[in-house]
């Protein structure tokens, strides 16, 4: 037996101190083998008991350090410095976890510091057998990629690229601005959105650091922190981008022109099949729509496609084909964004129904005056101005046969429109609001909801239980829960307020780069409170509403945040790479590939042997120190730096 | 030839004969025999907000019956259909209950062990049957016949319990309509309540509901009134006139069951389908190019 070892004991507070006895733990650590000093202190983890820990480094010449204290998550890193800074190395270093796992989880006080004993004892078990560890160094790629060209995508993109990287940033459509660009006004100060949007739109668009690629999708992610190889399909305009200046003549000349349904307007417009989302779109070129263009759906378009006839510039270019692209980055921000949920699976609100029943988005452009009806607000059904408008909030949201959560964006939203529609339509426009809470949290919120309240409008607290089309009008029953009444809107316009939820390919995406989804299938943080903007994956990052609902502040944030996150790794020349890594034993591995199946991260590959024997090989880089391999493998050949089968299973005989 | 043991309930052998007479005269067609079996009792709905051990127990019972003699039940009555289904519920959910009920139901050497399907008129027509069997059947079709449905609070909620058909919009009778060549329309008020549950204690109130509803398909301009549940039937049908008093309004709105009008596309006598038990204008039906 080599190592000598410290113990030293934390009271955390009385958050240990009350329930397990730390002076008869310390005194009980002392009769230990190979422990030569044993200490406890209030709090271990202050600059106090750091030097603490130093100190007796020093004074006892420890070779190993056993700290008996809260969860590793919390501290262990800590706890490495410390060690590191006595002299020790930093994996020569076992926490025993005696508040998570023993004073917060029991209440007999004799029969939990026994178990603090137990946990003590198999602690310094291992630490007798820890081996010190040196981290591998990995070059950084110092450049990023950026999924999704929405508000959260632009501001990541733009701070990255301001602080030096190079950027690359996908967008799936045919422009970026994502929903922001969509709106009219913002809550609560009612900016409008695109004259907040726009400069921000030009600046990606010309900053010499940021390379776009839009109309094109990231099919494939591989490596690790660092480096990351990305590949990016790019998907044919059948619009030659050098040549296009985007004059917009070929979009008027389309034969389908005005007959197909716009997404960008949420389908209260009609585009050409040659079109271009909106007029402010980045890059300002055309696309042609693939699934309705004649030229590409039959072949032919009249005599000859009017488009071609139009375009000066003989931009068009029907032969135009995908293309793929790799490139290489150190890391990468996912800001995808979201979808609301389509209304017709809730039945009796309508919307699958009636003309007049619509969303929230839906209102949103045809309150905007680049709007399908130039700022208009017209009933879809006969084109005429409503008198009366019924809103009803938490459509889908906070509702457990469609989504638990809240969308936290709709009250505000549909305050702001009444805002808007009182502007528009004059104050004696009749709204109703059908609720479930008023949630006004951010800052200013509260006071433009009370604004509102001042306004005409009449509040139901509660949630329809119908909203039937009479056809002159639409009638909802709603039994408001605040005056335990029964009433009947007639009204001419509903709209509803959907839920947030995933984008439709959120699942294939999180397989694409390997992250986790919470249960809501948004994509996961690493720590809801402490990590929001990493996942587990190290060098990809999340911002946005594709980790969650979140207004335009919270979102520009987060962004913001996610960049700064990036840059963290994206500004050093190398990274160290966790050394608790798997290793092989080649002699006694059989070649079996087990452990290549099971592998996540590809990070196991089988190498012939002179005699033509064939052994397992770890690239250091690519593994992730998860251990399935370790567990898998039949013959014991695999193992992990700092969790050996030999360190680990004379802990375990110690500690039972 | 399947067989069904046929759960009459009690409002069907007391009162709406029209209902079981068309159902024994145009399951035959399909391929379906019914079995009567004796000792059925009431299915405990009415004890329910009193004695709901009592509503559990008799349901229970009714489905060990069935049970022994091997059939799967046809239970023609929404209420007794809920009824039963949440016994099926708590039966197959809760072993503690199931215990102490089939402790109750040793005395009569019954014993509940869930093996049994149940089916309403709606899902036997549809789910079983379908809809292209039924069509094989139709000698007069209900051409362009404007229909309106009802299906009736307890054939759609509650959705968790399991319901024959969607709660919020049941499409079902609309399909086995359209087989019989019927246009069935979708109308705001057609998961409106009929009344029936109120009839007891707020009776004015109950014939309001009734007479609000028809009312409003009159309006709509459908040539008959579709329904598959004899409380229900008996608020529209029987008491149609009384409900129009309440909304002053004179209704003459043909309110026929569904398998009535399945019967009449398969070319059955009116009297033996029990038309001439109707009480509103069922005659204003006219088949086959009206």
């Amino acid at each position: 037996m080599g190592n000598k070892i410290g113990v030293f004991i934390c009271h955390c507070g009385i958050n240990i101190a009350s329930l397990v006895d730390v002076k008869a733990l310390t005194d009980y650590a002392k009769t230990l083998d190979d422990v030569v000093a044993s200490k406890d202190y209030k709090y271990m983890c202050s600059d106090v008991g750091a030097n603490l820990i130093k100190d007796s480094i020093k004074k006892h010449k420890l070779d190993s350090v056993v700290v008996a204290c809260c969860s590793p998550r919390m501290h262990e890193h800590t706890f490495r410095g410390v060690v590191e800074a006595g002299g020790v190395n930093g994996f020569n270093l076992e926490i025993a976890n005696i508040r998570e796992q023993c004073s917060w989880a029991h209440e007999d006080r004799v029969r939990a510091t026994e178990k603090a004993e137990a946990l003590v004892r198999g602690a310094v078990a291992k630490a007798r057998l820890l081996e010190p560890l040196k981290p591998s160094k990995i070059d950084v790629t110092p450049m990023a990629l950026v999924v999704g060209g929405g508000i959260a995508g632009i501001q990541t993109s733009l701070d990255l690229a301001d602080e030096g990287f190079r950027v690359y940033l996908v967008e799936k459509t045919p422009s970026i601005g994502g929903r922001m660009a969509q709106l009219d006004k913002t809550f609560p100060t009612l900016d409008c959105s695109s004259c907040i949007l726009t400069p921000k739109m030009m600046e990606v668009a010309n900053h010499p650091n940021i390379e776009l690629h839009t109309y094109s999708e990231v099919v494939g992610v591989e490596g690790s922190i660092g480096n990351y190889k990305v590949r990016i399909r790019k998907k044919p305009r059948f619009v030659d981008m050098e040549k296009c200046t985007g004059c917009g003549d070929c979009v008027e000349a389309c034969r389908l022109k005005d007959r197909i349904s716009s997404e960008f307007d949420m389908g209260m417009g009609k585009r050409s099949a040659i079109y271009m989302p909106f007029p402010q779109a980045i890059p300002l070129k055309c696309t042609i729509d693939p699934d309705h263009c004649l030229m590409l759906t039959r072949g032919k378009c009249g005599t000859s496609p009017l488009c071609v006839e139009a375009c000066e510039a003989d931009a068009i270019d029907f032969k135009q084909k995908e293309e793929e692209v790799e490139v290489d980055v150190g890391a990468i921000v996912v800001a995808t964004g979201y979808d609301l949920m389509d209304p017709s699976s809730l039945y009796e609100y309508g919307y699958a129904r009636s003309d007049n029943v619509i969303t929230t988005l839906e209102l949103e452009r045809l309150i905007s005056s680049s709007g399908p009806t130039g700022g208009e607000i017209l009933r879809p059904s006969n084109g005429e101005k409503p008198g009366s408008i019924t809103y009803v909030l938490c459509v889908g949201s906070r509702d457990e046969t469609e989504c638990s959560w809240c969308c936290r964006i709709g009250c505000m939203s549909a305050l702001k429109q009444v805002y808007l529609l009182k502007e528009k339509l004059g104050d004696d426009v009749e709204i109703n609001i059908c609720y479930t809470d008023i949630r006004s949290f951010g800052k200013g919120y509260e006071e433009f909801y009370r604004n509102i309240r001042g306004f005409k409008t009449n509040f139901f607290r509660g949630r329809p239980s119908e909203v039937r089309d009479m056809g002159d009008y639409l009638s909802i029953d709603i039994f408001d829960t605040t005056t335990n009444k029964l009433f009947e809107i007639r009204t001419d316009l509903v709209v509803l307020v959907p839920a947030l939820v995933p984008r439709a390919d959120a699942d294939d995406f999180a397989r694409v780069l390997r992250i986790s989804q919470s249960g809501d299938g948004f994509f996961l943080e690493a720590h809801p409170k402490l990590r929001p903007m990493d996942t587990f994956t190290g060098g990809i990052f999340i911002a946005g509403c594709c980790q969650g609902p979140k207004d335009i502040q919270d979102t520009v944030s987060m962004a913001s945040g996610a960049a700064a996150r990036a840059a963290n790794i994206l500004s050093k020349e190398e990274l160290e790479a966790e050394p608790q890594v798997a290793c092989v034993d080649e002699d006694a591995c059989s070649g079996c590939s087990v452990c290549i199946s099971v592998c996540a991260y590809n990070a196991i590959e089988l190498v012939k042997e002179d005699d033509g024997k064939s052994h397992a090989k770890v690239n250091e880089a690519l593994c992730m120190g998860c251990g399935a391999c370790v567990g898998a493998c039949p013959s014991g050949a695999m193992q992990q730096y700092g969790f050996k089968d030999k360190q680990i299973l004379p802990m375990v005989e110690e500690t039972v | 030839m399947k067989k069904y043991a046929l759960y009459p309930g009690c409002v069907m052998p007391t009162e709406q004969y029209a209902y079981e007479q068309s159902i024994r005269e145009v399951l035959p067609f399909l391929d379906i025999e019914l079995v009567d079996i004796k000792g059925f009792s009431c299915c405990g709905e009415p004890m329910k907000s009193v004695n709901q051990l009592m509503t559990l127990y008799l349901s229970a019972r009714n489905l060990a019956i069935a049970e022994k003699q091997g059939l799967d039940l046809f239970v023609p009555c929404p209420i007794c259909h809920l009824s039963l289904s949440e016994c099926q519920r708590v039966m197959d959910n809760n072993v503690e209950m199931r215990d102490r009920v089939n402790g109750m139901l040793v005395t009569e050497g019954l014993k509940y062990e869930g093996t049994i399907g149940m089916f309403h008129t709606v899902d036997l027509l549809h789910d079983v049957i379908g809809v292209e069997e039924i069509k094989k059947h139709v000698k007069k079709p209900l051409d362009g016949l404007k229909v309106a449905t009802h299906y009736g609070c307890h054939l759609i909620r509650p959705s968790e319990i399991g319901r024959p058909v969607d709660s919020e919009n049941p499409q079902k009778m609309e399909t086995v309509l359209k087989a019989l060549g019927a246009e069935p329309l979708d109308y705001p008020e057609k998961l409106d309540c009929c009344g029936a549950m109120l009839s007891a204690n707020l009776p004015e109130s109950a014939l309001t509901k009734t007479g609000q509803k028809l009312q409003k398909v009159q309006e709509h301009g459908f040539d008959v009134f579709v329904d598959v549940c004899p409380w229900c039937h008996r608020m529209f049908d029987s008491r149609q006139v009384k409900a129009g008093e309440t909304v002053a309004a004179k209704l003459e709105v043909p309110v026929v069951y569904l398998t009535q009008l399945l019967g009449l596309t398969f070319g059955v006598d009116r009297e033996k389908l029990g038309l001439n038990l109707n009480l509103s204008p069922v005659d204003k039906i006219n088949l086959g190019g009206k």
